[in-house]
């Protein structure tokens, strides 16, 4: 009999320290942000002192014209262009990285090593060089172009609206790049090499092979990369706000930066949390296609 | 055997839970077996601007045995982390805070409240000396000790000015404008009249210029009414206006475009620029004037800001000494803050003491007359510090629509309109 009852515990004794793990790391932050949501309450102050607002932190929100201005940012700028880029750029270096003239060459290793390098450089590290690449008085590409006789003077790429987008795009492509390169080239390797001999045999070109052969065989992990950096960026707050602070005026404010500023700057961690939910539902959105896809596939496998 | 498992997943979840207890709790440090106690001194200033602070601390603690200090340095000024630790039951035990934050460290008490300190172990020359004393009161008690003043003065190249054909530093905000421009005409470009930081961020940069700028002219953002109510000081006309004169800055080329992504005075596109000739004039407070002749030599020197001579045309900052309220030893906390306000420590610190007579004890080099001159007549922040909308709030509120109409998103009245909006749902609550 007492054998029979730990036998019934043992698995919940088991699975105890992950459920632990889960309950303090991600179960009890998320119930607290959405607590939090409802309360009114400063960086300064214990969690005891919050005093409870209803939903007035979602109605500020709503009711404010930054945080469509702030969203479209996000969903557009920052994740659709910056993911699409990627993705592109990175099939194109992959390809490149497994061609058979790297390989003659003895340059393969070489190279990809040399890809990998921006995703060794911390974010912090990677943006105030750039910031320093791209400053309008003394900023080397600045002065490149210049002494080139490209352009008469410094462009303040971060200061302009004309091309602030474009500069933080340039950012979060070059240090996240590499991530998708090697997905990329490890999807690339899996490729049956008779596929590309078969079609060979029908006549088929590179471009041909590429469409016929390497995209549907890639389609999973295409699938993949494009989820997990679209959540990735969408939440980013590191490039923008070290790059621009959200400038010039509000022209780069994005969620997670109005996230930041309501809540620490504003001091109103409520508002925060509620912007917060906001980011975690869109996020959310793509999760649920991840994890859809990800079991389909497993299906299929199976 | 299973008995065995279950025993060891039990053990590993408990040591999991006792391991994450024991790496959120912390304190602040007291005393050992010895009978020593031991201090954290938490300061904020970049550290290659407190090797001066830092020789004081060891001084101390060559002198006294018995209380050591330690040093840390939390660059930039982090009072949410400070919250966060005393709010936890740990902390340093005397941090340095910029006087616009003590009012938000006092309201939760997160700082201990001076006053029997100060009535048991008296101050050498009282609370008589200090300045800045509205910054550190709250509610009838004083939560630091004002330690530092600073204000913000004109940092120039005489010969940038010379070269215009400019025979003295500009005295109004009108000859600024005139004279920067007519700098930059002049050297076809090569050095900027004014530089300054004119980013949209939550940053001190144009933050200051554009209050002076204001200030000068006689109105300011806030204020408190006769009825004891937080108002707009400020028309949407006299804004309007205030703006322009931003922004024409940079349509007269006074100020090349490239400043306005630059949030800090400390920036080294200002630094560098003063330092080479790129740049004519900007504005600093002490310390970062102090390190910039130590690259720039003589080739630079300070006035007072335009109007910087009418009093509360300028203002009056600074930093203030308080100790935690966890401290476990106020006392000896206390002592060490009476030896930091003493004359020798600002014989290497390089910065203002906030009490009148150790000023008047120092000699200051003839190019920090500027400062000088203009701190009497500086006002602190106190003006604009208990309504519902902290500084650095308003701070990027005006940063931000300022920096819109430079980089043409708005228009100067659009601008206006959107930060009187804002200022008014601030104070609000």
């Amino acid at each position: 009999m007492a054998n029979s009852q730990s036998t019934r515990h043992e698995p919940l004794l088991l699975i105890g320290p992950a459920l632990i793990v889960i309950a303090l790391l991600f179960a009890f932050p998320a119930v607290y942000n959405i607590i939090l949501s409802f309360q009114k309450l400063s960086p300064y102050q214990s969690p005891g002192e919050a005093i409870w607002v209803g939903l007035s932190n979602f109605t500020a929100l709503f009711t404010n014209n930054q945080t469509a201005e702030a969203a479209w940012n996000s969903a557009f700028w920052l994740t659709t262009l910056t993911v699409v880029i990627r993705l592109v750029l990175g099939m194109a270096i992959a390809l490149l990285l497994q061609s058979d003239v790297l390989a003659r060459w003895k340059l393969r290793g070489v190279c990809r090593t040399a890809v990998l390098l921006p995703w060794m450089v911390p974010p912090v590290v990677a943006v105030a060089s750039w910031k320093w690449i791209l400053d309008g008085n003394t900023g080397v590409l600045n002065q490149v172009l210049v002494g080139l006789g490209v352009i008469p003077r410094g462009i303040p790429f971060l200061a302009d609206t004309s091309t602030v987008w474009w500069s933080i795009i340039a950012i979060v492509v070059w240090r996240e790049l590499p991530f998708v390169v090697i997905v990329l080239m490890a999807g690339l390797q899996s490729i049956p090499k008779d596929q590309y001999e078969a079609a060979s045999l029908d006549h088929a070109g590179a471009w041909k092979s590429f469409l016929h052969v390497t995209v549907p065989n890639l389609r999973p992990v295409i699938t993949v990369i494009v989820i997990v950096t679209v959540i990735q960026t969408f939440n980013n707050f590191v490039y923008v706000w070290l790059a621009t602070g959200g400038g010039p005026g509000t022209y780069t404010q994005v969620l997670a930066t109005r996230l930041y500023s309501a809540a620490f700057i504003n001091n109103s961690l409520g508002q925060g949390a509620a912007i917060g939910i906001m980011m975690s539902v869109v996020v959310a959105i793509f999760a649920i296609i991840y994890f859809r896809l990800a079991d389909r596939e497993n299906g299929a496998r199976a | 055997m299973r008995r065995n498992r279950a025993a060891v997943a039990v053990a590993c979840a408990a040591a999991f839970v006792v391991g994450l207890t024991a790496c959120s709790t912390g304190g602040s440090v007291g005393s050992n077996s010895s009978g020593t106690v031991h201090l954290v001194f938490q300061q904020f200033d970049p550290a290659a601007e407190v090797t001066g602070l830092q020789s004081t601390v060891s001084k101390w603690n060559k002198l006294h045995p018995d209380i050591q200090v330690d040093m840390q340095t939390l660059s930039p000024s982090n009072p949410q982390q400070l919250a966060r630790e005393a709010n936890s039951g740990s902390g340093p035990d005397v941090v340095q805070v910029p006087y616009a934050n003590v009012a938000f460290l006092a309201q939760p008490k997160i700082l201990l409240p001076l006053n029997s300190l100060m009535k048991k172990y008296p101050l050498a020359h009282g609370t008589g000396d200090l300045l800045a004393k509205d910054m550190v009161t709250f509610d009838g008690k004083m939560w630091a000790v004002p330690w530092t003043a600073d204000t913000m003065a004109l940092v120039y190249r005489p010969s940038a000015l010379t070269a215009a054909g400019i025979s003295s530093p500009p005295a109004t905000w009108g000859e600024l404008a005139s004279d920067a421009t007519a700098i930059s005409k002049q050297s076809g470009g090569k050095t900027a009249g004014f530089c300054f930081g004119a980013s949209g961020s939550a940053t001190a940069a144009q933050w200051f210029a554009i209050n002076y700028y204001m200030w000068n002219h006689g109105h300011g953002f806030v204020k408190k009414d006769s009825a004891g109510s937080w108002v707009t000081d400020i028309t949407q006309s006299q804004l309007t206006s205030t703006i322009d004169y931003f922004n024409g800055l940079f349509v007269s080329g006074a100020t090349p475009q490239s400043f306005q992504s630059v949030n800090d005075y400390t920036d080294p596109s200002i630094a560098n620029g003063l330092a080479n000739g790129s740049c004519a004039m900007t504005y600093a407070p002490p310390q970062t004037f102090q390190t910039l002749v130590k690259t720039a030599g003589d080739k630079v020197t300070t006035a007072p800001m335009p109007g910087g001579l009418k009093d509360g045309s300028t203002h009056l900052g600074g930093r203030g000494l308080a100790i935690n309220r966890n401290a476990k030893h106020p006392q000896q906390a206390w002592e060490f803050i009476q030896y930091l306000m003493s004359p020798a420590t600002f014989k290497t610190y390089e910065q203002y003491p906030a009490s009148k007579s150790t000023l008047k004890s120092l000699t200051v080099p003839k190019n920090q007359d500027g400062f000088v001159q203009q701190l009497p007549h500086s006002v602190s922040f106190g003006r604009y510090i208990g309504s519902n909308m902290p500084v650095v709030s308003m701070q990027q509120l005006v940063n931000q629509q300022f920096s819109a109409v430079y980089s043409g998103q708005s228009s100067s009245s659009r601008a206006a309109t959107a930060i009187l909006s804002g200022l008014k749902a601030g104070i609000g609550g």
